[in-house]
């Protein structure tokens, strides 16, 4: 437990809280102030919203520990604030409410946008609504509410900033409860933690192989994509080495197996990081290979236990001799759908180059094994990004050149 | 949507941050929280530690002298929107803060937090970008100094250590005849960018510059973009070529569709009119 010491609607607190509780959980369940709702918990509805030293913020996604030494004010405290009696009241004559969920949200939104001016006319007030949602309304009601207060409310003098530092609220001059107090990281060490720090993933420097990837398409849940892969290996090695699936499995940033194949099933494991998130995905595979058309199946889904996210794939591959047999060029079609809040979170597109940028990894990797160079014997995460960009932006600085002699021709 | 428990720690100096980030590998830097939070919240993020640095007095101050001008990493967009703090960029700084996210999301989200993020999509990385932004990062041997472009390594990947923290922002000072222009596609607004460009152009000093995001692909910086324009003059923003600018970002590695290739086009000529109008 954490102490922290604010003041909320004019009276100051004192409480100890867990330093998870949010500022929004902090007001409704421990000071009984349920007028501030609490809607998506991540920040997207501002039904939530409650003014912190002067200006608005999200309660849901700022924590109570973080508010220590801050000035609340909730929706509950603007009772006969001049402004707010006009908008309650342009609230109800426009209908700009029907279940009244968004409306303390709105209301703490709408007068903000009001006090600095910046609801100037409908665009400006729907642009400065825009992080509010209403699922009853419409939003024409709403609107108009705001824009009939904004019309008459002419005092200038309320414009400026409430806020006592250019970071957010209360910043550094702020009375702190954890002053007093001993250093304030004194905490005993969990026993779970691992003592190494994971170590950011390093792949073969230049890629000796050749990727190309294809359209992306939607199919129901399934994002489908195609690579080419071109290794500079005849196809008979390729298809020996790929029959291994022990093998293959190393070429894969960020997966191990729990242990050898049985009938082509393996249970294993994918570590997968997009940013901050990392995902350790716990699952299966059952692979099958065509001998006679050179080409394979491996279908898998995992499950990622902490955050619950779900993902499943299939991968077929077909290989085929090119440069007179002494390269293979491996035709990789991937389909994947993912489910939970790793779904729900990370933006499709983020996903999807994470996705296609695997192969890239997995090319690489295999040309090595190939070639008989070993590839890293803990299989590093695979982070979105940091496998190509670096040679991107190189590739930008040879870009002009050959811009300018496409003009001159 | 209740993030697992963790330890909280409030250090009021920099060092302190270090030592932190140092013996606690599950530690992560809260500032404002504003994209911190949510995936706190989804359990995407579990750290054991957080560490607030928003009451460190160095991350919230604006030091300009001669030389530079840097912003404090915990600034928020709020701050700079409301001219609460000096624009070196003719008003550009204050235009790209304004239309980030929403107002309550903009009174805490800070300048360093989205940076050190680097979410591609996110509106003050190309901003930066163009302008040739550097950041200045704490280290346990002292202070280094990166160029944005190069920082960046990809879809929320920096080159920024385990424990290393962004402590401020340097804008390069434009002359007084410099222009800008910002323009970012999404369907809601306040939403992560589908496309932005950026640009920026100083008669003064020749400096000359565009950006195309949008996405989850690093942004795309160039530092001549002359060969984009039909005339070879980058002040005639009617003579943006639109196939030259698409063929250039698929060059430069940009791999989406043809409709996300064209409106990033179609962002970046969008943003060279808001510089060329007067």
């Amino acid at each position: 437990m954490t102490r922290v010491a604010l003041t909320v609607n004019g009276k100051k607190v004192k409480r100890e809280v867990t330093p998870r509780t949010n500022l929004a959980d902090f007001l409704r369940e421990e000071l009984l102030l349920t007028g501030t709702h609490v809607g998506c918990e991540h920040g997207i509805c501002g039904a939530c919203t409650v003014v912190v030293d002067g200006e608005i913020a999200r309660s849901c996604i700022t924590y109570a520990v973080a508010c220590d030494g801050t000035e609340v004010r909730t929706i509950e405290n603007f009772d006969n604030d001049p402004l707010m009696v006009k908008l309650r009241q342009a609230f109800s004559e426009e209908h700009a409410l029907q279940c009244g969920y968004c409306t303390p949200g709105m209301l703490v939104a709408a007068r903000d946008l009001i006090r600095r001016g910046e609801a100037k006319d409908e665009q400006s007030i729907r642009i400065g609504m825009s992080g509010n949602l209403c699922r009853c309304t419409g939003y024409m009601g709403i609107v108009s509410a705001i824009a009939k207060v904004a019309r008459d409310h002419t005092e200038k003098d309320d414009q400026q900033s409430g806020a006592r530092t250019l970071g957010p609220a209360p910043g550094p001059d702020a009375p702190d409860s954890l002053a007093s107090e001993e250093p304030v990281t004194a905490r005993p060490a969990r026993p779970t933690t691992t003592k190494a720090r994971a170590e950011a993933p390093t792949l073969a420097a230049k890629p000796d192989v050749n990727v190309q990837t294809g359209e992306i398409s939607q199919d129901g849940k399934f994002t489908k994509l195609t690579q080419t892969i071109t290794v500079n290996h005849p196809r008979d090695s390729v298809w020996k080495f790929m029959s291994e699936i022990e093998k293959v499995a190393t070429c894969m940033p960020g997966v191990t197996l729990d242990g050898p194949p049985e009938n082509g099933h393996v249970d294993g494991r994918m570590l997968v990081k997009i940013g901050p998130i990392s995902a350790d995905l716990a699952g299966e595979a059952d692979v099958t290979r065509h001998e006679d058309d050179w080409r394979g199946l491996i279908e898998g889904k995992g499950r990622d236990t902490r955050s619950a996210s779900l993902a499943s794939g299939r991968v077929e591959y077909q290989l085929a001799e090119v440069d007179g047999g002494a390269a293979t060029q491996i035709a990789v079609s991937i389909a994947y759908s993912l489910a939970g809040p790793l779904a729900q979170f990370s933006r499709g597109a983020i996903v999807r180059d994470l996705v296609g940028r695997l192969a890239g990894a997995f090319a690489q990797n295999l040309e090595a094994r190939l070639s008989g160079r070993e590839t890293e014997a803990q299989p590093a995460a695979l982070d979105a990004g940091s496998l190509v960009f670096k040679v991107l932006w190189d590739r930008i600085k040879s870009l002009f050149g050959m811009l300018l002699g496409r003009k001159e021709n | 949507m209740k993030p697992v428990a963790f330890d909280y720690a409030r250090p009021r100096g920099i060092a302190q941050v270090l030592e932190l980030l140092d013996a606690n590998p599950a530690a992560k830097i809260l500032a404002g929280g504003q994209t911190l939070g949510p995936m706190l919240n989804l359990r995407l993020v579990q750290p054991e530690l957080l560490i607030d640095i928003t009451r460190i007095a160095e991350l919230v101050e604006v030091n300009e002298n001669d030389d530079i001008y840097a912003i404090g990493a915990c600034v928020t967009h709020a701050a700079i929107e409301d001219g609460r703090v000096r624009d070196p960029a003719n008003g550009f700084l204050r235009r790209v803060a304004s239309g980030i996210a929403y107002r309550a999301v903009r009174t805490r989200g800070t300048i360093g937090g989205s940076l050190s993020h680097a979410d591609p999509a996110a509106d003050w990385l190309s901003a930066l970008l163009v302008l040739g932004g550097e950041l200045e990062i704490a280290h346990a041997g002292g202070m280094r100094r990166a160029a944005l472009h190069g920082f960046v390594k990809g879809a929320m990947e920096t080159d920024l250590g385990a424990v290393e923290l962004v402590t401020a922002i340097h804008v390069p000072r434009g002359s007084r005849v410099a222009r800008h222009g910002f323009h970012k596609i999404c369907r809601k607004t306040g939403e992560f960018a589908e496309a932005i460009g950026a640009v920026t152009t100083d008669t003064d000093t020749g400096f000359f510059r565009m950006v195309a995001a949008g996405g989850s692909e690093q942004p795309v910086l160039f530092d001549d973009p002359k060969p984009l324009f039909k005339n070879g003059d980058p002040l005639d923003a009617g003579s943006f070529d639109m196939d030259m600018a698409m063929d250039a970002l698929r060059e430069a590695g940009m791999e989406p569709d043809e409709y996300e290739l064209r409106i990033r086009a179609v962002a970046m000529s969008r943003a060279l009119q808001e510089a060329m109008s007067p």
